[in-house]
């Protein structure tokens, strides 16, 4: 089975992409492609100018780890570990010790300061979306890959991981790249690129209104039947 | 490392196994290295006002690994301990003539037959121990007697090799045994082995001065090294002790090993996402590695610090019934042993360790992608390694099987029961292989019903875990039906040779004593021999013999073997010691093919030479006489009583192995049936929603439960009826005659019940508790 088919496609530093595509058009295997943590049968990965597909599983986590952040739609924590902790979990992982203070302006970035002492059963899953955000932020990744990162959540929760998402590239520059099916969540990025069959079919550049995605996928699942 | 720390404590219920595991594990190893350690050898209580004792020199070892003495005639003793008493700084010499000796109540013999043994003493000898007479005087006189307990002047009842005799108490003794007039113990003793000395300078330049006298004549020993001087018996039992507690080590560390394994496999693979995630945010395989160690490490050290009081506790409480079952001798006490706890320690660590590799090793293999999986389906059951090991273990298994009958009689045991280790682990890494035919085909009749259904198809795509719950039932019915079974066997085909060899005639047996005195046995019609150990010197290497004394006949005659042995061919001369010390030079009369124990010489000459050596029966020919310590029984239940001693130390090492392998798998099917069933909760509560009721759901949980303990206890079976069937067929081709295989029905069904009474009870517990959560 093919999910991704000739399939081309530039995420350029600093610029908040959206993948949209309905299910299984091969929106989240080119996420986890782009990402490192599957390898493409055929064709090239670069991650920030290094190529990825000589790599060896140690050094491909190296170069995860230094460069790329990563958040999911749930299950995003390790529960034995504080907020504060599952924060430095990337640092210490590397070897390094965080800077006094490192781990709190984090969590304080995505408005967590006073939580950080609390386990990931203690808080809501807004707020744990929020401290996996600042955790995949810490290393200060060259891209940030973000997998239906408000699937699981209630509107207003995902409304704020989405302006966290967006401060990250309008602040520091962030490049992000998040997949969603929701045209709402879509609307917060510079550009979304549409996927079909494993195929990139459409794509809108500049920011775009919701309603403007929601008539283009509403079209695309039209072609598509 | 802070991170291993934060995961132990966070999910400690995942952990609980293994840390119940090792805390047990080191224990029972601590316990029972403390157990082995305090018995060390002990020189005996009566000689412990000799600082310094000469004993007679070793000629090499007999067939137990013991030193074989040859002994000093009374003439060279008494030369030798004049000389020695005439050494500066020592006070007295006194040879250590040691006879049988048993008091005689109401016609009773009295005490423990065995020390009756080494009870009877020379006077002189009395100070070597520091025992001192209360009232009375020395015995000087053939007849007379100094002993606790008697007042001077009343009159005993003993029992000597020669029969019995009325003795008259000259002095009453602060110690325990009969004190002869030297002369008189030297006559009844079957040599000396020992001289004491008393001193009153310096011990060590007392012993350097005595082996200046002693040469080659003998070994001075001082110090810690009188302890070797403990006699042969004392010693033995102390081994036998020293068996049990090596095989509950050995089934105790393996056992420990497998249940941390299945449960860190276990807890691994419902930690998947957890670790794909870890890896996701940048964790290596090898810090993967690392953390799974680091966190066993974490638990293993509490486990074996919580461990290691239970086991020194423990320990000191099993002396008393140690001593009382004859594993270990009397007088023996538990002292604290820092090294046994020390090294249970450490061993207790590297077993968890070692029990995790396999997780670990498997659990850095994770893809960072599987964080995001949802699903648990399985990935393939078998692996290259669980192939290749399983494969291996078999093979070595079924060697060492193949090979037991060709082995010495002591390492049988020993490797019946790695057999059985090796057999077993095949069979529980080899499983996912064989439970998903089995489970088809005993789920078949079930097949339509929902309740069928949903058991049948949940097991066959959790393959691993049903591997997992059934591997501890596997452990426990594999060992249980071939430890008993091999025993059982072997004992069947004793029983048999034995009986075989048995006229239906009547003998005359010991009651109450260690054998038959001379008197009782010169009152039967009948045959009988008189056993004694004689000393040859061969080709240069000197060896002990077993012989024996028939009524009549002059000269030697050998046994085929024997003579091989000593190249000596009727007419010959064979050159022997006796067990006095003195030497004789035999003709070989004649070589057959069965020789007594080997070796007949004239009962006159052995009785002669061993004046303490005891008949063990009389085949009787004509009607039993009565004598004081013998009665009359018929042959069989002569045999059958020998057996049956025997029989019962075999059944109390049973029971203690089975016994311990049946609590710790027992600890491991609850463990991994509550690990697994507690992980399944949300597909119950899925199961609930789609309209089962919470009956219903426990009737799934149970069956599946019941599912994996009768796959445990095929395969279990399976592998121990094989083994025993491979093992009957050695016997077999050794002895060459068909031999019965006893297969141990009721243990097995007491312990397969045990298994699954446990196993309901683990997989209810978390349902219950589940679905009230989900009701609640």
């Amino acid at each position: 089975m093919t999910a991704l088919n000739a399939l081309d496609v530039v995420f350029p530093a600093g610029t908040f992409t959206a993948v949209m595509g309905p299910s299984g058009s091969g929106k989240s295997t080119l996420l986890h492609c782009a990402a490192g943590l599957d390898r493409a049968t055929g064709g090239e990965v670069i991650i920030d100018g290094t190529p990825v597909g000589g790599l060896s599983e140690r050094a491909l986590t190296r170069l995860r780890r230094a460069r790329v952040g990563f958040v999911f739609q749930a299950f995003n924590l390790i529960a034995a570990l504080t907020a504060a902790q599952n924060v430095a979990l990337p640092l210490r992982l590397a070897g390094r010790k965080p800077e006094p203070g490192e781990v709190t302006a984090m969590l304080g970035e995505v408005g967590l300061a006073d939580r950080a002492g609390h386990r990931p059963g203690e808080l809501s899953g807004g707020q744990q979306q929020r401290v996996a955000i600042a955790r995949a932020l810490v290393t200060r990744p060259a891209v940030l890959f973000a997998d239906e990162p408000t699937g699981a959540l209630d509107a207003a929760s995902g409304r704020e991981v989405l302006r966290l998402l967006r401060a990250a590239v309008d602040r520091h520059d962030q490049t992000v790249v998040m997949v969603t099916h929701d045209p709402f969540a879509a609307a917060h990025a510079d550009r979304v690129v549409f996927l079909a069959d494993g195929r990139l079919v459409d794509s809108l550049d500049g920011p775009s209104g919701a309603q403007e995605i929601a008539v283009r996928t509403a079209h695309l699942e039209e072609v598509m039947s | 490392m802070s991170l291993a720390w934060h995961m132990v404590r966070h999910r400690f219920g995942g952990f609980a196994g293994t840390f119940v595991a090792i805390a047990l594990g080191v224990a029972l190893v601590a316990g029972s290295t403390t157990i082995y350690l305090s018995s060390r050898p002990e020189a005996p209580e009566r000689y412990s006002a000799s600082p310094v004792l000469v004993r007679s020199p070793s000629v090499g070892k007999n067939s137990y690994g013991e030193p074989e003495y040859q002994s000093w005639t009374a003439a060279e003793a008494t030369r030798l301990s004049a000389r020695l008493a005439a050494l500066p700084g020592v006070t007295a010499a006194a040879a250590d003539p040691v006879f049988y000796v048993q008091r005689v109540v109401a016609g009773r013999p009295t005490g423990d037959p065995t020390d009756a043994l080494l009870d009877g003493h020379a006077w002189s000898s009395a100070r070597l121990g520091g025992y001192r007479l209360s009232a009375g005087t020395p015995p000087r006189r053939p007849d007379e007697v100094a002993v606790d307990g008697a007042a001077p002047g009343s009159r005993i009842e003993v029992l000597t090799a020669a029969g019995p005799a009325t003795w008259t108490v000259t002095g009453t003794v602060d110690g325990p045994g009969f004190y002869v007039a030297d002369p008189a113990a030297l006559t009844m003793s079957s040599g000396v082995r020992v001289i004491g000395l008393t001193v009153d300078g310096d011990a060590a330049q007392v012993a350097t001065a005595a082996r200046d006298v002693v040469g080659a004549a003998g070994e001075v020993v001082a110090g810690h090294d009188r302890n070797s001087l403990e006699p042969a018996a004392v010693t033995r039992v102390r081994w036998l002790g020293a068996q049990l507690l090596i095989a509950m080590v050995g089934l105790g560390g393996f056992v420990a090993v497998f249940v941390v394994a299945s449960t860190c496999a276990l807890s691994a693979a419902q930690r998947r996402r957890e670790i794909g995630l870890l890896r996701a945010v940048g964790a290596t395989p090898g810090q993967v590695r690392r953390l799974m160690y680091a966190e066993t490490l974490v638990v293993a050290v509490l486990a074996a610090l919580a461990g290691l009081p239970l086991g020194a506790l423990t320990a000191p409480l099993l002396a008393g019934p140690l001593v009382g079952v004859g594993l270990e001798p009397a007088g023996y006490t538990v002292t604290m042993q820092p090294l046994a706890l020390a090294g249970s320690f450490v061993l207790g660590v590297l077993v968890a360790l070692a029990g995790v590799g396999a997780a670990a090793r498997r659990s850095s293999r994770v893809p960072a992608l599987d964080a995001l999986r949802e699903a648990a389906v399985e990935r393939r059951a078998m692996t290259p390694l669980r192939w290749t090991a399983g494969g291996a273990t078999a093979a070595l298994g079924a060697f060492l099987l193949a090979k037991m009958p060709s082995m010495p009689v002591t390492d049988r045991s020993t490797a019946g029961l790695g057999a059985a280790m090796l057999l077993l682990t095949a069979a529980a890494l080899l499983a996912p292989v064989v439970i998903v035919p089995l489970v088809r085909v005993v789920t078949w009749p079930w097949r339509r019903a929902a309740i069928g259904m949903l058991v049948r198809e949940g097991t066959l795509v959790a393959v691993r875990r049903v591997a997992s719950t059934a591997a501890p039932v596997l452990l426990t019915v594999g060992f249980t039906v071939l430890l008993t079974g091999t025993v059982a066997t072997i004992d069947g085909v004793q029983g048999a040779a034995d009986a075989d060899k048995i006229p239906a005639a009547t003998v005359l047996a010991p009651d109450g004593t260690p054998g038959l005195t001379e008197a009782a046995v010169a009152a039967q019609t009948g045959t009988s021999q008189l056993p004694t150990r004689v000393l040859i010197t061969h080709g240069g290497t000197t060896a002990g013999y077993y012989a024996a004394g028939p009524a009549s006949g002059s000269g030697m005659v050998l046994d085929k073997a024997t003579a091989a042995e000593l190249r000596a061919s009727a007419g010959d001369g064979v050159d022997l010691r006796w067990a006095d010390g003195s030497t004789s030079r035999m003709v070989v009369r004649a070589v057959r093919a069965e020789a007594g124990p080997g070796m007949l010489v004239p009962r006159e000459l052995v009785r002669r030479h061993d004046p303490a050596a005891l008949t063990e029966a009389v085949l009787l020919s004509g009607s039993p006489v009565a004598a004081v310590g013998a009665r009359a029984m018929t042959a069989r239940d002569y045999v059958q009583a020998d057996l049956d001693e025997e029989g019962e130390l075999v059944d109390l090492f049973l029971a203690v192995l089975i016994g311990l392998t049946v609590g710790y798998t027992g600890l491991a099917v609850a463990n991994t049936l509550l690990m697994a069933t507690a992980a399944r909760r949300p597909e119950f509560r899925t199961l609930r929603l789609s309209g089962a009721s919470g009956g219903q759901i426990l009737r799934v949980t149970s069956a599946e439960a019941l599912l994996a303990v009768a796959v445990g206890t095929m395969l279990g079976g399976a592998v121990a009826v094989a083994s025993l069937g491979g093992f009957r067929a050695a016997v077999e081709a050794e002895l060459s005659r068909p031999v019965p295989l006893v297969i141990p029905w009721g243990t097995a069904a007491t312990v397969i019940a045990t298994c699954a009474v446990i196993a309901l009870a683990a997989t209810a517990l978390p349902v219950m508790r589940g679905t009230r959560a989900a009701t609640g």
